[in-house]
């Protein structure tokens, strides 16, 4: 029985129909245009992470973890994009306030009760411009 | 001959093929005579802001261009976000390669070198639209390229460029798409098309005409209450149920039955067909001919001869040709029929403009007659996919009543109650069981509609019926 649910449980969250191993495959997966280019207008940096650890199967748990992230100071307000399924994250935020290191820095102190860590992906500072994201 | 001589005569015959004085077929599949030398892709943020498709070696038609003789093939296909027209009134947010579903046709030769480009032009308005798909990032998959997914295949942003490169080693026709997550949804939104590699030194056989067909689907969404867009959108769920709206040869329903694709009398006809799915299978057959050679995935070391149909699974395809034996309409169409009665036909005709009469053998409806109310088009649709079977618009009986005329015999409600529970109709109302009588009692089965559909079918009844007698062609009911 405790089989039978783990197994459901993996069926639910696997990432259904995405490879989700690429680096742009998984940025594809929380790419929000409309974010991006208000973020972008702002002159502001829209950052894409993996989310390294195990990530939980609850929804709650989930829901937990993008409310932790959209609430993190320097992060833009409604500019937090997470996709449990492909391990992605995606968020904006002011290069005039903080910097990209505090920003990883705040957002794993949060994640650290859900044992996550973040390896910063890539970075657009311009529209159709990413980049490899350097701490 | 006793069997020692015959294993005797064997073993000699074998020894000869294998002696010194006789040389080894060269394997035109040898690995090591690939090219497969890896040049990296490249992506900027360069955008074109020209032409959404380009290169001497595309086709944008069913009509196939000579091949481009040019050892290197330039091509660009641009993503693009647009409505596309898939079936009579419906207006569908596709998004493409080339700006086109399917998206145009690669041709070149084994040994060709490709060199490609493409932009993400998905964040471009559509011109006097306000409505389409949000931007997003898409990749190219070209099946016909041996390369690493990871390098070549990546997803860009809107407003990034990617270019590869890569040569042909095998012949064949082989699918290209976007493989961007959710894969599935980018297939069924549009983006496809075909890459024709002819062998090294050509095909063994000439023809006279070449055509590309491309079978795909689409899992369309009605516009909901109040939106007056009118435009429809990928059905999700439809999608993963593998239950499509649609199911057309080069991304129109019926396409090919108003515009037949022309060929002549005694003339041979190479037709080069994709199936690009995404989910479901094709039974490829050409309705008066048999195919005289059928290469499948478009390569001729893989022959069959005298075949009436091809089995094609999502991304396989086949090269069939045959005679046109007579003048005459000659029918392509998916023999699984419920994917025909979707949209899954097309026409070769000696005939410039082929009388609609032809089809009625078939139970494939005329297009000529459209109306253009959208829930009258739905009900059309409907009609020409679930009932035609048992049912004619203005051709008289059949297993169930000929419907034309239907609504100016009974009311509204008496219809509506009818299609929603016929069942219940037969044991309570005089009509219906004298309807029964009269076709031998076979009860009209629960088709378990919805209220909607129920109004989409009465409402293109109505129409049909409020037609001047003349005006709707005879196969599709005319008086």
């Amino acid at each position: 029985m405790r089989l039978a649910g783990f197994l459901s449980a993996l069926l639910v969250s696997a990432p259904v129909l995405a490879c989700g191993y690429c680096v742009e495959d998984k940025i594809a997966s929380v790419y929000d245009h409309a974010a991006i280019t208000r973020a972008l207008a702002q002159k502001h940096r829209v950052v894409f992470f993996h989310v390294e650890g195990a990530l939980p199967y609850s929804l709650a748990s989930q829901r937990d973890i993008a409310s932790s992230v959209a609430s993190t100071p320097g992060v833009d307000a409604g500019s937090a994009r997470f996709k449990p399924e492909t391990a992605t994250l995606a968020l904006a935020y002011d290069p005039a306030r903080t910097s990209l290191a505090a920003v990883q820095a705040a957002l794993e102190k949060r994640l650290a009760r859900h044992k996550l860590s973040l390896m910063a992906l890539q970075i657009m500072e311009r529209p159709g411009d990413l980049k490899t994201a350097k701490r | 001959m006793t069997p020692r001589t015959l294993l005797a005569v064997l073993a000699a015959a074998s020894v000869a093929a294998c002696s010194p004085g006789t040389p080894p077929r060269p394997d035109p599949y040898d690995v090591s005579r690939m090219d497969l030398k890896p040049v990296p892709a490249r992506v900027s943020a360069e955008r074109n802001k020209g032409a959404f498709s380009d290169g001497a070696s595309l086709s944008k038609g069913p009509e196939l261009k000579p091949l481009d003789p040019s050892p290197v093939k330039t091509i660009r296909l641009d993503t693009t976000h647009k409505i596309i027209e898939i079936a009579p009134g419906v207006k569908f947010s596709a998004w493409t390669f080339g700006d086109q579903v399917p998206g145009p046709t690669v041709r070149a030769r084994v040994g060709d070198r490709i060199k490609f480009v493409m932009t993400n032009r998905s964040d471009e308005a559509a011109p006097g639209l306000r409505f389409t798909a949000a931007p997003m990032m898409h990749s190219m998959d070209f099946h016909a390229a041996m390369v690493s997914p990871q390098d070549k295949y990546r997803s860009i942003a809107p407003g990034q460029t990617i270019e590869f490169e890569f040569t042909l080693n095998y012949p064949g026709i082989f699918m290209y798409h976007c493989g961007t997550p959710m894969i599935l949804e980018h297939i069924a939104s549009g983006m496809y098309g075909a890459v024709i590699v002819e062998p090294r030194n050509g095909y063994p056989t000439r023809v006279d005409r070449e055509y590309v067909i491309i079978q795909s689907e689409f899992y369309a969404k009605a516009p909901a209450k109040g939106d007056k867009s009118g435009i429809y959108v990928l059905d999700t769920e439809r999608l993963r149920a593998a239950q499509p709206t649609h199911t057309v040869f080069n991304g129109v329903h019926n396409g090919m039955v108003k515009s037949p694709l022309p060929a002549k009398p005694g003339e041979r006809v190479r037709l080069h067909v994709l199936n690009v799915g995404p989910s479901k299978t094709s039974s490829f057959h050409v309705v008066g001919t048999i195919f005289d050679r059928v290469w499948f995935e478009g390569n001729p070391d893989n022959q069959f001869r005298g075949v009436q149909t091809v089995l094609l699974g999502s991304s396989n395809s086949a090269i069939v040709e045959f005679m046109i034996p007579e003048e005459g309409s000659y029918i392509m169409v998916d023999h699984h029929f419920a994917n025909a009665s979707q949209g899954a036909i097309g026409l070769i005709s000696t005939a410039v403009k082929p009388p609609v009469q032809e089809l009625e053998h078939h139970n494939m409806p005329s297009v000529d007659a459209t109306p253009t109310d959208p829930e009258a088009v739905r009900g059309q649709l409907a009609f020409q996919s679930k009932c035609l079977a048992c049912h004619s618009i203005g051709q008289g009986k059949k297993l169930g009543p000929d419907l034309a005329g239907v609504t100016k015999h009974r009311d509204v409600a008496w219809l509506t109650r009818w299609l929603k529970s016929p069942e219940t109709m037969l044991k309570t109302d005089e009509h219906a069981k004298a309807m029964l009588k009269e076709f031998n009692n076979i009860p009209m089965p629960n088709q378990s509609l919805t209220d909607g559909e129920i109004r989409e079918f009465i409402k293109y009844f109505q129409w049909y019926d409020a037609q001047p007698a003349g005006t709707v062609p005879h196969s599709a009911g005319g008086h």
